[in-house]
Parts: C-alpha cells; structure tokens; sequence
C-alpha cells in the first residue's frame, strides 16, 4: 500500500485512490501513418521496464480525477517525487 | 488448590475443560499457565512422529501447545495456550494428536521414527499418483492441522483505518519508554502489544525500576500514558505486517479473552495504520538448546519457567535442572528457589562462568555444574533424569564420564533471539552478530528503528535508555520536540553479565546421526539428524533446507528453532552463520483470522449494489436481476408461472408487436463542453463528429491504439461546444479516465472539460410500433412526426410534466424513444409511462430480451461478442471508420498493421442452426469438419445465442476465421457430451436487415 | 395532467423502508442522544463548474452570481447561506444550494461567466447526508482511510473537504462548523452507503433522522 503525494491535491493519499497508468513521457507519434509497423509497435508495445528509477503516471480516480507523473523507484517502491504532467522531473536514473 | 499453584498467588476461579476434562484455573491465567497449575504434561502430539509434547514456552513462540477452542460455528484451530486468556466454561483440545493425545495410532509410528526422514513425504507417497488424495487425507487428520468451522462464522470483524506519527510495536520496557517520550512532544502516538496487559518482560521480573518493584513500575508509566488524549494504547493488539510506506497492520483482540464466540459486539478488529514513524521493540525469543529428547514434556524454557512462577503464580514441577550457557537464566534458579521447591544443579556450558548472578547462585547453595553439558533427558511422558557431561570448550565433543541427575524439570537458555519479524517485512535484512550470538534487524528500509531487546540489547537499562531515545528520535522525525529524551536515564537493579558462549547443538556420546533425537523444530519435528541428512544430499541454501525438512513452517513460523537451525547448517556446510544467513520472515507474525481480513465487507455489504431510481418498482413487480459490474439490472420480469424462456419471449414479442419499457438508467454518461469538443471526440471514436448539428447523435465506437474495440454508444450533439456521451454499463469510468487521459497528458491545448452524469439521469426507453402513440399522450411539446423527429435525432422536451430529453436511438431495431430525466422524476417518468402504455399492454422487458432483441439484428455488445482483441472490420462494421478523417485517430495506424488485416481473422458472422430449435451453448468452439480427430482445428467461437421468438428459431453470434467469406457453409460445434451441432454460416443481421422498422 | 409529480430523493426508499420496520421507532423518533447520527439533505441543487481558477474575471463573476467566493485552496470549501462551493480539483468544483433550482444557477452562471467553462446539472445523480454524534469520527476511520484528525477545525463560512473512498464506494467529505460531517454520494451508491452507516454506527447507537 502506497502512499501518494498528489501534487494536485496537494497532500499525501492512500494508493486505494489512485489507479495507475503506465510509464509517463511516451509521445503520440505526431505523424502515426507515416510510421512503419516496427516503429508503431515499438511505440504501442515496448515500455522501459526499469530496475531503479522510473517515471510513471498516476490517476487519482477517487480524488481530482487528475493524471500526474511520479518518479518511483521499482526496488524499493520508494516514490521520489511526483510532478505535474507537463512538466519533467528533477529525479532522474542511468536509464533516463 | 491445584497441585503446582505457588500458594501465595490467589484468584477468582475459573472452571474449564481441556481435551473433555474438567479443570480449574484463576482470573489472570493463560490456558497454558492454568494446565501447568493442574499439573497437565502432555498437551499435543508431534507432527510427525507423533511424540508426546508438553507446553514449552509462555508467548508467540510456543510450538507444542497448538490447541482448538470452542466448538460449532465459533471454533478456531492452531490457537497457543500460551496467548489464550482463560474464561469461565473455555472448552480446548488438542490440535494434534488423533485420536487422543495420550495414546494414539500415530504413536506406532513414532516408534518407527528413523524411518521418516526429512522429505519423507516427496519421497515416500509420490507413487501411485491417484492414491496422493488417499494420503493427504490421512496425513492431515494424523498430524492434526486443526477442525475449521464449517458453519458461518456467528462472529463480527471490523477494520480501522488509523492514522499517527509514532506507531509503538511491543509495550515491554523499551516500547513503554518510547511511547512516552513520544506522547509528551504531542505526536499522535499509537502502542500496541500482543499482551492482555502492557509490560513485557517486566510483569514477569523481580527487579526494581525507579525504585519500585517492576510491575508497579509499568503499572504507574500506564497510568501515565493513559492520560494522554494523543496516545492509543491497544493491549491484545499483534503488529503483524509491515507493509511499503509505514503502513502496518494491527490485530486487535476484543472479545477472545471473554468467550468463545462474542457476545459484545465487534470479536476482532484489524487496525490498518499509517504511521509517519515506527518504533519496533517488539523484544526477543529465548532460545532452547539442542540436547538428545528436548522435547519431553518438563523441558521449557528458562525464561518461561520464571514467568510462570513470579508472574502467573505456577511452579510447574518439583526438582529443576537449568541449564544455560549464559548468565541471564541463572535468575530461574533464583525464582525456583523462591518457591520452596528444589533446584537440583545448573549446568553451565561454559568452563569458568564468573557473572555476578553466578556468585548469587552459588552462594543459595545450590550446585553449579561448569563445563558441562546436558546431553540427554530421559522420561516418557514426563521428564525423569537428565544425562549430564563435561564437554570440550568448544561444546564440540564429550569429554568425559555421564552423570545421571533426577529431575522432573528441564529449564534451559541458549540465549536470546530479538524478534527481528517485523523489520524483515520492509526488506531489511537480518546481520549475524557475534557478540550477542544473534541475529540484529538490517539496516532501516523504512522510517523506523529498533530499540531494545528486539535490537539485540538485553540489559533492562539498556532496553530504557534506547527506548527512550527511539521514542524522542521517532517524535521529532515526525515534526514533534526537540530529538531528546526527559529521562534518557532511568535506575535500575540488575546483575552486570558475563558474555555467553554460542553453543547451537548440545554434542551427545554418540554422533549426531546415532544420538536419540536433537530437536530443533518441536511442531515439525525437525532434528539436528535431518538438517545434516538433507545437506548431505545435496542441499546448500537455507531456503531450500527450510522447504526440504520442514524447518520453520508450523504455526509457530520458527520463532523458536530457526536460529539452532541456520547454525546446524552452517556448521554441516562448513560456513559461518552470517555466511548462511537466515530465511526471510514474512507477514503475519502471527495467525490472523480471515474475518478480520474480510472485516464488514460480507453479506449483504460483500460489495456495493448500484440501484436505478426505478430499482424498487422492478423488486416490486418481481423482476429477476442480473450483474453488470456492481449494478443490479432487471434481467426478466417472468409472471406467474412462466419460466425465463416463456418470459422473454414474451417480452420480445410485446417489443416487436406493440410496446415495451426498458430501464437504461445504467448506461454511462458523460458531459462534455468546450470549444473543442468535436474534435476531441473525432480524435477519440473512428468516426468524424465535426459536422454533427445539434439535435443530431451519431454512434460511434472508441479504439485502444492498438485498434481492437475497446467501447461504444451514441454521442449527442446538445448544443454549440456541448456533447452527450453514451457509454456501455460497465465501460463508463473507463471511458471517463481514457478521455482524461488523452485530454490531460497529451492534447492540453483542446479545451474541453468532461463530467459523469451517470447517476443524474433516469433513462426509461419505450420501443416497438406503438411507441410514437405513448409518447403523443405524455409529451406535447415535442413534434414527434417522423419527419419533425427523425431517427438519430434528440430533442428537448416534457414529458409527464418533467423536463426531459427524448433520443429516437433504437437497440431493438424498433422505433424508440429514449426519454431523459433527472434522477429524482425517474420514478414518477417510469410509472407514468406504465399507465398511458396500458392500452398498447406496455411490457416492461429486462437485459436478457434486450440482448435477444439487439442480437436479431446483429448489434453487437462490447465484451460479449468483442474480447479486445476486436477490430471494427473483424465486426463487419468498416462502416463506422471515418478513413479519411485528417487526424489520425486513436486505433487508426494499427488497423493497418500486418496482424489486423490479414485475411483469416476471426470474424463476426451469424450461426443459424439446422435444427431451428436447438439453441448453441455461448462459447462454443466452431470447427469445419466435425469428424476430424481431436485435438480439432479450433476455427471460431460462439459470442451469442438465444431463440428468437420472433423468428422462430434460435439465433447466434460467432467469430469465425475468415468467416465473412464463409457465409453458406456448414459448421459444427463440437459439444462436452460428444454431440455435435451443425450450423450454417449466415449474416448476423436476423432480422429487418434493410433497418426499416427503427425509421417509421 | 401532472400535478403532484413526486420527486424521491437517493435515500427515500431507504428511508421509507425503515419506516416499515420494526426498528422504525429506534431509528427515527429516539430523542436520545446517539452515538451516529445520519441524516439526508434531500434534493437540494448540484451542480460541477469547471473553468480557470487563475482567471480574475471567473472568479469574480462566480463571487458576484453565487454570493460565495471561489475556494482555490485545494482540499476546501466557501459557505455562505444555503449555498457551498467545494474545490474538486484544479479546475474543478462542486456548487450545492440547499433548497435551491439547479437551473436557475445554471442559467445566472451562464450569464455572468466567459469563455471556455462548464456547468453540469448534477442534482439527481448525488445527495448530501450529515453525520453527527460521538461515534463519527470512529464511523469515518472505519469507512474511509483519509485521515480526518490532521484537519483545521471549519467555521461557519468554510471548512475542509475532500473526495476519497468510502467503504467501496466514494464520496466527497466535509466537515462543519458544528463538528459534524457532511458527505455528498452517488445515487445509485446510496442504499450501499445507509446501510454501511448503519452498520458501522451499530456500537454506538445509531438513527436515521428524516431530512
């Protein structure tokens, strides 16, 4: 059970309130027709995965129904920071 | 006055009975305490050979005295009697040992014992495989896992969600200081003990504490703590997890201690705490010594031994023989000899012990027997002699001649374990420490920290010091005082010790593998024999050695054993102990009840039940009603007699003929304004919006971007900037989400703002050739002329006298009005429509005559015949994919990838069956030649099939590799009794293809 | 032709269910203090804003049509009168008027507010319950895992709020300057949450006040 600062809300809440939603910081190809087959499968199926340092976005379904970003370590399951979409995040990782 | 009851200790009796028999006890006993009283020394039965075991320890750690309590509904299994507080009436009996504790059948096998190895059974009941069931039966009820109730549990649980900046695990010496120093900064503080009363060790120690003897001690730093309205103190309340982010788990115990099923309200309570610090002094486990028949009833521990004189008032025995290889358990002989009766040696491992408590002893005159070992004890049911003999400095070897001491009590001390549980649940992994001859908690992982005996430090002046500083350290790193403690110091009467000496396997005259048993485990019979039997066969890891002998598994978790253990191995692997390690403990510390788990969410609060507004008219006209997700919908309202078939059909047939009434209030709906609007939307569903016109809706369906279906329904355009979004039933919040998602993290600069009105609206649908006549009588202000009011228009409104808004959108193929309202007219609107409909005999229908209905004209719903792995073509419905809209929308790319345009994919056709009547099982399997041999070549599956009252005959959906290309053929669906159905391949619009009847 | 339209709350079947029942008198007429006490706001108006809380013009507009000034804060709520605006989210609150017309304040609003923003009619599709008496903040730790303690105290124009899980369902909390709390749920959760309520307030004596 974790426990989630929504930069939002602007306080910590229990992970029963959020839902969790991939990792952050993957474009939309601007141009998806363009792409080839490996390139779009690269883009809809392949993820990081991390051991360490990993930047992710969270819902918080239950509270502001707003998307954030958190830098979470996959280890530990220590969460370094959370960060308003849009914006990037201080905390970054070899992987990075 | 019960025969080992110190006379001085009195009390309130109380009358129970263990394994059929009657005893009595006193107010303040244990179950374990009141059997030693009255003299009980076998209490269960060994695992696997069956040997009889008496009680051994006085907490957690006890690992013969498993017993069940109560019976009927409220019995509970693999309780220790040594954490059961007596009642009056307490019924027990012993988990182990069937048929009865004192002879049984498994005691023959106990007789055979060397023929039951570790992995005896991997090895023995492998073969034949269809007798295992036949063994496991045996096996369970020979080694007395307990009886679970097999009625409902009379009982009520309940959770907790707690909140505090210093949560207290453990209020003996350390956790009391610590609560303290951390209440009087006013941090909320939270102390929880596994103990009826607050204190630990000290209610059981004959020392002064400030002055005061111990007990009193507690009982003012009680009163102290009490007074405090930021401080929670739960007593019977067992920290068992430590979970990611400070969040642990607490179970309460609030009746047990009363009766066997609870009379006053709430039996347990699971406490789910967050706690920004944690303060783990959860103290430590004696350790037992390794010696031939340490299990025999008589042989405890020392420590257990001194609580059950000093603090329970029970000397149980009469001659006593201690033996230790530490200065700490001497007090046992001192509290002995406090009872009168006769301490008869204390055998000390070490050569030349020389502690200040050594000289106490000696100078009561009893006999100090250094350098020796206690080899042996001997007895059957009892212990009747101990074997003692002078063993080399390094406890390796016997030396010398065996002497022969008569006894009937066997205390023994190998030292002290700190219950590192809790700090292993975060991750943190236990150190070897050679000066304390155990293993200390790892480095934090988390926001806490150790303090006392559980950190490795077993001086009571110690434990307080750093208690003291735990507790200040863990209030300030909560935002409370200033880090130091009020009394960092606090006087204390005690022994200064001499260092002990690490002896794990008491070494006999014969070799280890020839010396009569050297228990290590007592509840699974794990010897020192087996563990060096099981590296001998090639085991290495401690992991693997724990699964292969056993070690550790009994309810007791190894709390007792697993220190001897690891050092065994380590030795028989030639390693030291730190480079063996220790296995990784777990969450729970202790058994927890699954009632405590479920906590309310049972019966009828299992899980929410979603109502419309129309809810309690359809339980008053005796509707059936199905799940979708946690909504209850009609599913049918059968009449007097009729079965569900005769019901639906019915239903469907009222639809087609003349007039029926559906409740769609579970659809979700979802709000969007924003200039942006349209072009969100086009972004979202494959088909464009941008030329909507209010008053107009569309159906449209929505792509994941791997281009497989993901849901569908109508979106309304309501005005300029303004849309109405229809969901499915179930996909509503995931809707919502994904349109967030989008709108949120990567399209920010479309301005549109999205909001569920699910629950807002009542949604009363009327469908069938009549429905423009019911609604002329309640509605007057909306032209409802096909031409004024066309199909796939909405329209505003009043209806029955409510605003409303009326959609002309059809599921059935018939013309329908789906009429809106705000949730509070929903009955009002439903009723109303009852009555004006009563001349066409409107028919309410429920979700089964719906799907029938929508099925005989091949609609499909999302996620019964798509399973996500659906493109819109593999639906035959490349009708809905704008191509060429200008952006790419969500799913577009992927319906070009190589995967999804090949050209045998499953595709949705209809199944008609040659036999008109017989209807297809869902999820049937579709092969071509039904005469192939099996495995067959799976072309297809069956999404959905009714009979169709309409038609006449039964109907089915299915996807079918290619299928689209197949219509005409021949199918077979291959059923689990042989049968096999023939189908032909046709189109999966049944009914009205041409979609006249919804355009009148 | 329709006169006498019946409007029926969340929790009016609820409510009249208990009526019926043998416990009816407890549950209702029981003058003696208890430990929970539940009582539904029925049928007042809802309604969710959204827009730009940085934009001085909306705020002032909201301020001026509303009689309440917008809370910004997250985690609050304004209160003035019959009529409470709480923070949702970011660009997000919930307007309720005890007693009020729903479209009457969508209509004020539409007027007086520019640009890109939206009003939702809610009112059916949610209801405001109070919880009064000793045993409340016990009920609230059993139901929900936000941490109500850490909370200033509210006053009579504002308070704190905040939208987390109740039991297995949602709802938005708040809490008053009478040191009650309010929750507003989902219609179609209602009955789940009643009978939740009644169930944890169980140890400490429980009544259904008529609202």
């Amino acid at each position: 059970m974790l426990l989630i600062y929504c930069p939002h809300c602007q306080e910590y809440r229990e992970e029963e309130e959020f839902s969790y939603g991939g990792e952050a910081h993957i474009m939309r190809p601007l141009a998806p027709d363009a792409l080839s087959d490996k390139d779009w499968g690269d883009y809809l199926f392949f993820r990081t995965n991390a051991r360490g340092i990993h930047h992710e976005m969270w819902y918080h379904a239950v509270g502001c129904r707003r998307y954030f970003n958190a830098t979470r370590d996959t280890v530990t399951y220590e969460i370094l920071e959370t960060y308003k979409t849009g914006t990037q995040p201080t905390i970054t990782g070899a992987n990075s | 006055m019960s025969q080992n009851r110190v006379a001085s200790h009195t009390g309130a009796a109380i009358d129970f009975t263990f394994n059929g028999k009657a005893y009595q006890g006193i107010a303040g006993d244990t179950l374990a305490s009141a059997l030693l009283a009255n003299g009980v020394d076998v209490v269960g039965r060994s695992f696997k050979y069956a040997r009889p075991r008496g009680i051994f320890g006085h907490g957690a750690e006890e690992p013969n005295a498993i017993v069940q309590l109560g019976s009927g509904a409220g019995t509970v299994p693999n309780l220790k009697a040594t954490q059961i507080e007596l009642y009056q009436g307490l019924q027990a009996s012993s988990v182990n040992g069937w048929p009865s504790v004192n002879f049984d059948l498994m005691g023959l096998i106990g007789a055979f014992g060397r023929l039951m190895p570790p992995g005896f059974y991997y090895k023995t009941f492998m073969y034949p495989k269809k007798l295992w069931m036949t063994y496991e039966h045996f096996i369970r009820k020979a080694a007395g896992l307990g009886a679970t109730p097999v009625e409902a549990d009379p009982d009520s649980y309940d959770k907790l969600n707690q909140h505090c900046d210093v949560l207290v695990a453990g209020a003996g010496p350390a956790g009391l200081v610590a609560a303290r120093e951390a209440a009087r900064t006013g941090a909320r503080v939270i102390i929880a003990d596994e103990q009826s009363q607050f204190g630990g060790s000290l209610l059981a120690s004959k020392q002064q504490v400030d002055g005061i003897a111990a007990p009193l001690w507690v009982a003012s730093l009680v009163a102290e703590l009490m007074a405090y309205s930021n401080v929670q103190m739960l007593p019977r309340s067992t920290v068992f997890g430590y979970y990611d982010h400070n969040f642990l788990t607490i179970l309460e115990r609030r009746t047990d201690h009363l009766g066997a099923v609870s009379t006053c309200g709430t039996r347990q309570r699971l406490h789910r705490v967050r706690a920004a610090q944690v303060v783990l002094a959860t103290g430590a486990f004696e350790r037992p010594l390794v010696f031939a028949h340490n299990d025999i009833p008589g042989v405890m521990l020392a420590s257990s031994v001194s609580t059950y004189v000093n603090r329970y008032g029970v000397a149980p025995g009469n001659k006593l023989v201690l033996f230790t290889t530490n200065d700490n358990a001497y007090q046992t002989a001192l509290d002995w000899q406090g009872t009168g009766r006769e301490v008869v040696a204390v055998i000390d491992s070490r050569r030349n012990p020389c502690g200040e408590i050594v000289a106490a002893v000696a100078a009561m005159g009893i006999e100090v027997i250094a350098g020796h070992g206690l080899i042996e004890a001997q007895g059957g049911k009892r212990v009747k002699r101990a074997l003692v003999a002078p063993i080399n400095e390094a406890g390796t070897q016997v030396t010398g001649a065996v002497r022969r001491l008569d006894c009937d009590l066997i205390a023994c001390s190998g030292g002290w374990s700190p219950a590192v549980h809790l700090s292993s649940h975060t991750g943190a992994k236990p150190q070897w420490d050679e000066n304390i001859v155990a293993f200390r908690p790892g480095n934090s992982k988390q926001q806490e920290r150790s303090a006392g005996a559980c950190r490795g430090t077993f001086d009571l002046q110690g434990c307080l010091s750093e208690g003291a500083s735990a507790g200040a350290d863990a209030a300030l790193l909560s935002g409370y005082g200033d880090g130091s403690p009020q009394f960092p110091q606090i006087a204390v009467e005690e022994y200064i010790e001499e260092p002990q000496q690490a002896l794990f396997l008491v070494p006999h005259t014969k070799p280890t593998s020839r010396a009569p048993s050297q228990f290590v485990d007592f509840q699974l019979d794990v010897s020192a024999s087996g563990i060096e039997l099981a590296v001998r066969e090639g085991f290495e890891s401690v992991e693997h050695i724990k699964r292969y002998t056993a070690l550790g598994f009994g309810t007791d978790q190894g709390k007792l054993g697993n220190i001897n253990g690891m050092a065994i191995l380590a030795n028989a692997l030639d390693q030291t102990i730190a480079e063996t390690g220790t296995t990784i403990f777990r969450p729970a510390y202790t058994p927890t009840t699954f009632g405590a788990i479920a906590g309310r969410d049972v019966n009828q609060l299992f899980d929410p039940e979603r109502y419309t507004a129309v809810h309690r008219w359809h339980v008053e006209q005796g509707a059936k009603f199905e799940d979708v997700g946690q909504w209850k919908r009609p599913w049918y309202f059968p009449q007097q007699g009729e079965t569900m078939q005769q019901a639906v059909d019915r239903e469907g047939l009222a639809v087609r003929n003349s007039l029926g009434i559906l409740d769609a209030s579970t659809l979700g709906k979802i709000d969007i304004q924003g200039p942006d609007v349209a072009e969100f939307i086009t972004r979202i569903y494959t088909n464009s919006y941008l030329k909507l016109a209010p008053g107009k809706c569309r159906y449209g369906v929505m792509l994941k971007e791997d281009g497989m279906i993901f849901d569908d329904g109508v979106c309304a355009c309501l005005g300029d900037n303004h849309y109405l979004m229809f969901t499915t039933t179930g996909g509503a919040a995931d809707v919502l989400a994904w349109l967030e998602l989008w709108q949120q993290t990567e399209w920010p600069e479309l301005q549109v703002y999205f909001t569920s009105v699910t629950d807002h609206w009542t949604t009363a649908t009327v469908s069938g050739p009549n429905a423009r006549r019911v609604m002329a009588k309640v509605c007057t202000d909306i032209d409802l002329s096909n031409e004024a009011f066309a199909f796939m228009d909405w329209r505003d409104g009043t209806v029955a006298g409510v605003k409303a808004r009326v959609f002309r959108i059809s599921f059935t193929g018939e013309l329908s009005y789906e009429v809106n309202v705000p949730a509070h007219y929903g009955r009002h609107i439903w009723e109303t429509l009852i009555a004006a409909g009563e001349e066409f005999n409107i028919t309410p229908y429920g979700t089964e005559t719906m799907h029938v209905l929508r099925a005989e004209k091949g609609f499909i719903i999302v996620g019964q015949d798509t399973d996500g792995s659906m493109t819109p073509a593999d639906m035959n419905m490349d009708w809905v994919v704008g191509k060429n809209k200008a952006f790419s929308f969500i799913g577009k790319r992927s319906l070009q990838r190589s995967d999804t345009v090949r050209a045998n994919r499953k595709q949705l056709v209809g199944l008609k069956t040659l036999n008109a009547k017989e209807v297809l099982p869902e999820g049937a399997q579709v092969v071509f030649d039904a005469e192939q041999k099996i495995p067959m070549a799976m072309q297809g599956h069956v999404t959905s099939s009714y009979f169709s009252a309409s038609l006449g005959h039964s109907i089915a959906l299915a996807v079918v590799k290619g299928g689209h290309d197949r219509l005409g053929q021949v199918v077979y669906c291959p059923l689990a009794d042989g049968r096999s159905i023939a189908a032909e391949i046709v189109s999966s619009v049944f009914y009205d293809p041409k979609g006249e009847r919804q355009h009148v | 032709m329709f006169n006498g339209i019946k409007l029926e709350s969340p929790l009016f079947y609820f409510q009249t269910s208990f009526n019926k029942s043998a416990a009816a008198d407890e549950l209702f007429n029981a003058e003696a203090e208890c430990g929970l006490v539940v009582k539904e706001a029925p049928l007042s108006a809802q309604l969710i804003l959204r827009g730009d809380g940085s934009d001085t013009l909306f705020c002032a507009a909201i301020a001026k049509t509303l009689g309440v000034v917008l809370p910004l804060a997250p985690g609050t709520y304004h209160q003035q009168g019959n009529t409470s605006i709480y923070w949702l989210g970011p660009s997000e609150w919930l307007i309720i008027e005890v007693g009020g017309q729903a479209q009457k304040i969508e209509i004020a609003l539409r007027k007086a507010l520019k640009g890109h923003i939206a009003i939702v009619d809610v009112s059916g599709g949610q209801t405001s319950i109070n919880l009064r008496g000793a045993g409340v903040a016990t009920v609230l730790k059993k139901s929900t895992v936000y941490d109500f303690e850490a909370w200033d105290l509210a006053t009579p124009i504002s308070g704190c709020a905040a939208q987390t899980t109740f039991a297995k369902a949602s709802a938005l909390i708040s809490n008053r300057s009478d040191g009650s709390y309010n929750l507003v749920i989902r219609r179609s959760f209602a009955d789940y949450i009643a009978l939740w309520l009644l169930d944890a307030g169980e140890e400490f004596g429980c009544r259904i006040e008529q609202g």
